[in-house]
């Protein structure tokens, strides 16, 4: 297995006015055609409203995946680090890191300047509670990527902390960001029930708000941290989240100025918006309920009908995904290229022979040679189809969510040009779930599978072969292949980029020419806000750096 | 007013509730959709789901998780939502001020100027105003209050710009006292008109015919001869009796008016009740969806005995038994 001594070090600059200004800046610049106005100084002041779609429920982070409750408390606390722009960590609760040369364990160095919203002071036995007893049971994505690797967290001092593997694990930087693992207080969680401790709607963090309120189900209220560890920051002396449900009052809402963030548009809105004048535009794919997310189709691998590869690639060669693209996504996002999101660019493949791309005659010649026959501009029939009885028609159902409908009718709409029919069916998130994969009751569907900050959170789910059974998004087209199982293995346990970018690459040459899956568009959601606002970033510490001139 | 029948007909109450819990609770927990895989989200494996199950004991029987609910529930407990970690009855308290105020304003509303509207076009009938009011409310007895919500928010709200869009307050808003109740006054206009549309039709349709047809019988006539004052005549000697009906409506159309209020919760993101029924069915949280629907059942089940109860009183004639 391929090894290679990995020893990082980064050393704290802290995250000064200095940083936050730079941020603020890059904000801007990535942002629409509107000029932001005045001088670019930040000014300390105002209160920031956002809308959000729902109520987050509760407060706390660290025990749900949540999108609405990341949302709503992600400024409430802080992870061992941060990611930036480029999904590069970065210090922020750990103001250091080292990594020893077998690539097992990981000693961070923690600030001593944190206290929490009560005034306690914050240190190494906080993360290790936060970790062994909150993240580790609730937070389903750190307990299925870490769980199982994790052999110990030790705490030689109050300001160190070690993460100890049984063997090298490469991926930990990635999985410690305020998203995948903020850290809660052990002097309010202790010998509670986490699910259920009063705190999560009265929440004490580290982060840079603290919440002076909470109307469910409309408005919640945040104040500056004044004590928060970063120098002057955060610039505003408040938020309010809105719960808007309806994504077009959302829109009315900015419009009329009752609202300055919105954290996604619809795509017909869009364009009006951009012409506007008075808003602008941060694109991004990190969400806080999940980043890099890959609209994907799953072939039921179950199902005689897609035994034969050359069935899967007639079937994906007749999809235009840029189709997808402009039409569903109103331009969001882009085409995808490989299995692997390019939001992970270490581990994305963007080259790949395989990987099919529109090609119509080609799919009807594939489709011909699998044995699906077509006479005029009918239904394709099986003759010889191994295990298809002759005569049956190439006729499917795809099962989507009722809010990704628009896929479903133009994938119906494109595959019926090559002969294939296909049986929309509807469903909410709930019954979707057990449909697909506790009953496997389909034959294909579409799937927002999130890739995360790293293979190893949100791509290795879909495709191992231990992976198939009753767990929601895991592995729903059913396959099995060792050498991919084998490969995830060898790239969790390589360190540094290079080396596992060699593993993930073999991995998606193997994905593309067996094509479990067919993957239409990389999507990402445009956030929204009032040109007087700046500073943002596309973290769930979005407001952390923001600040409004006077309007 | 027989103290007996009272006594029975409150008696009358607990099958019922028990009727109602029991077809929820089976309703709920037959559907498709698993709780815990709703709960999870993305990326848990199976030894997190077995985790969660047990902790919400739902791994165990449904018979056993029905007679754990139930006995629970006999003692005011209504267990935890699986999604907030809190009690239910105190997230169902939490909401149900902004559903007794859209409720309660619409049923206000709906009576008054139903009543109001059935005493005019009864007073003028088939005369241009008689046909003119009871054609509009004959047509907003024949709308759906999610499309006259959305019809609401299109012309009164975006249109005109005379109502809020959509919540209880201005978000961000500071107000307190009196600026605070003319905030959340302004807001609840536009959803508790709606609300009440079909009721106002319903009742002012009923009173119509009620009141037409006393205002021809013999006693209002004698009324008239005797000289007395026409405000006097209808409201004294017509309306009272005819009323009885309209009482019976009006109790009756409280669980329309729940229903609706579901809908217009969430078209005008109004914090109530109906919309937390709404997201706890999406994410499958089975003890607030039971908590509602139990709330909902007792009241609609009071509301039409207290109904029964107040027919005695509106019209002597009627004597239980």
């Amino acid at each position: 297995m391929a090894q290679r001594s990995a020893h990082v070090r980064s050393t704290i600059t802290a995250i000064t006015a200095t940083a936050a200004l730079l941020a603020a800046s890059c904000a801007a610049d990535e942002s629409g055609p509107a000029a932001p106005q005045g001088d670019g100084e930040p000014t300390k002041g105002g209160t920031l409203v956002v809308a959000i779609s729902s109520d987050p429920d509760h407060l706390n982070p660290a025990i749900t995946t949540s999108g609405a409750t990341h949302t709503a408390s992600e400024l409430l606390y802080n992870g061992l680090v941060r990611l930036d722009e480029q999904g590069t960590p970065q210090p922020e609760l750990a103001e250091s890191w080292e990594v020893t040369e077998d690539g097992a364990r990981y000693t961070f160095a923690l600030r001593d300047d944190v206290t929490w919203h009560d005034g306690e002071s914050f240190t190494s036995a906080d993360v290790k509670f936060a970790f062994e007893e909150v993240l580790l049971k609730y937070h389903s994505r750190t307990q299925a990527s870490l769980g199982e690797a994790l052999t110990a967290i030790e705490t030689p001092d109050e300001q160190t902390v070690e993460f100890v593997f049984d063997e090298p694990y490469g991926p930990l930087l990635q999985q410690l960001d305020v998203t995948e693992a903020p850290i809660v207080a052990e002097h309010v969680y202790e010998g509670t029930d986490p699910l259920e401790n009063p705190a999560n709607t009265e929440p004490i963090g580290t982060g840079p708000f603290t919440l002076e309120s909470y109307q469910p189900d409309a408005e919640i209220r945040f104040t500056a941290n004044e004590d928060y560890f970063k120098a002057d920051l955060p610039y505003l002396d408040g938020v309010v989240m809105r719960v808007i449900p309806e994504e077009s009052n959302q829109v009315v809402a900015l419009e009329s100025g009752e609202v300055q963030w919105l954290w996604g548009v619809p795509g017909p809105d869009l364009e009006r918006l951009r012409a506007d004048g008075r808003f602008e535009f941060l694109e991004t794919s990190v969400n806080p309920g999940g980043a890099n997310c890959i609209m994907t189709v799953a072939f039921n691998l179950d199902r005689p009908m897609f035994d034969d590869v050359d069935t899967r690639r007639g079937i994906a060669l007749a999809i235009d995904k840029q189709q997808f693209l402009d039409r569903v996504q109103f331009g969001q996002g882009k085409v995808a290229e490989a299995p692997i999101s390019s939001g992970i660019s270490f581990a994305h493949a963007d080259d790949l022979d395989d990987m099919p791309s529109y090609d119509p005659d080609e799919a009807a010649r594939l489709l011909d040679e699998a044995g699906w026959v077509r006479e005029g501009d009918g239904t394709r029939t099986a003759q010889g189809v191994d295990g298809v009885k002759d005569g049956t028609p190439l006729s499917f159902d795809f099962l989507h969510f009722s809010t990704f409908a628009d896929y479903g009718e133009l994938f119906r709409a494109q595959l019926a040009k090559i002969g294939a029919e296909v049986e929309l069916r509807s469903m909410e998130p709930p019954v979707f779930v057990e449909k697909v994969f506790t009953e496997r009751e389909f034959d294909t569907n579409v799937i927002s599978y999130c890739n995360g900050n790293d293979p190893e959170i949100g791509v290795k789910r879909m495709y191992l072969s231990s992976n198939i059974g009753p767990v929601p998004f895991s592995n729903a087209a059913g396959y099995r292949n060792t050498e991919v199982d084998t490969l995830f293995e060898e790239a969790r346990t390589t360190i540094g980029d290079e080396e596992r970018k060699e593993a993930y690459r073999r991995l998606q040459e193997a994905l593309v020419a067996d094509l479990p899956y067919t993957w239409l568009v990389e999507t990402t959601a445009n956030r929204v806000y009032h040109s007087r606002c700046r500073g943002f970033s596309h973290s769930g510490h979005f407001a952390e750096a923001a600040y409004c001139d006077e309007g | 007013m027989s103290w007996r029948y009272a006594v029975r007909r409150i008696a009358q109450l607990v099958p019922t509730v028990a009727a109602i819990l029991l077809a929820s609770f089976l309703l709920i927990r037959l559907a498709p959709g698993d709780p815990v895989l709703a709960l999870a989200g993305e990326h848990g494996d199976a030894e997190y789901y077995a985790f969660m199950r047990e902790k919400f004991g739902l791994d165990e029987p449904l018979h056993q998780q029905l007679l754990t609910y139930a006995s629970n529930v006999l003692t005011a407990d209504f267990g935890v939502s699986y999604v907030q970690g809190r009690p239910v009855l105190d997230v169902l308290l939490e909401r149900l001020p902004a559903t007794l105020l859209l409720t309660g304003t619409a049923l206000l509303l709906s009576t008054t100027v139903g009543l109001l509207a059935g005493m005019f076009t009864a007073t003028r009938r088939r005369r241009w105003p008689d046909l003119t009011v009871s054609g509009v409310l004959l047509t907003l007895y024949a709308t759906p209050v999610f499309w006259l919500g959305q019809l609401a928010i299109l012309g009164l709200a975006l249109g005109a710009g005379w109502f809020p869009v959509q919540g209880m307050t201005t978000a961000g808003s500071d107000a307190t006292g009196l600026a605070r109740i003319a905030d959340v006054a302004h807001h609840l206009a536009l959803p508790a008109i709606v609300l009440a549309s079909q009721e106002i039709a319903a009742v002012g349709r009923l009173t119509r015919v009620g009141l037409r047809d006393e205002l021809d019988s013999d006693h209002v006539r004698l009324a008239r001869a005797k000289g007395l004052a026409e405000r006097v005549v209808v409201v004294k000697y017509g309306l009272r009796r005819a009323l009885s009906p309209v009482v019976t409506v009006i109790g009756g159309r409280i669980g329309h008016l729940v229903a609706g209020a579901v809908i217009i919760e969430v078209v005008f993101g109004w914090p109530g009740l109906g919309r937390l029924l709404v997201t706890s069915m999406q994410n499958r949280d089975v003890p607030i969806v039971l908590g509602v629907f139990l709330l909902v059942a007792i009241a609609v089940v009071v509301a039409n005995l207290i109904t029964d109860l107040c027919y005695t009183w509106l019209d002597p004639r009627v004597r239980y038994r």
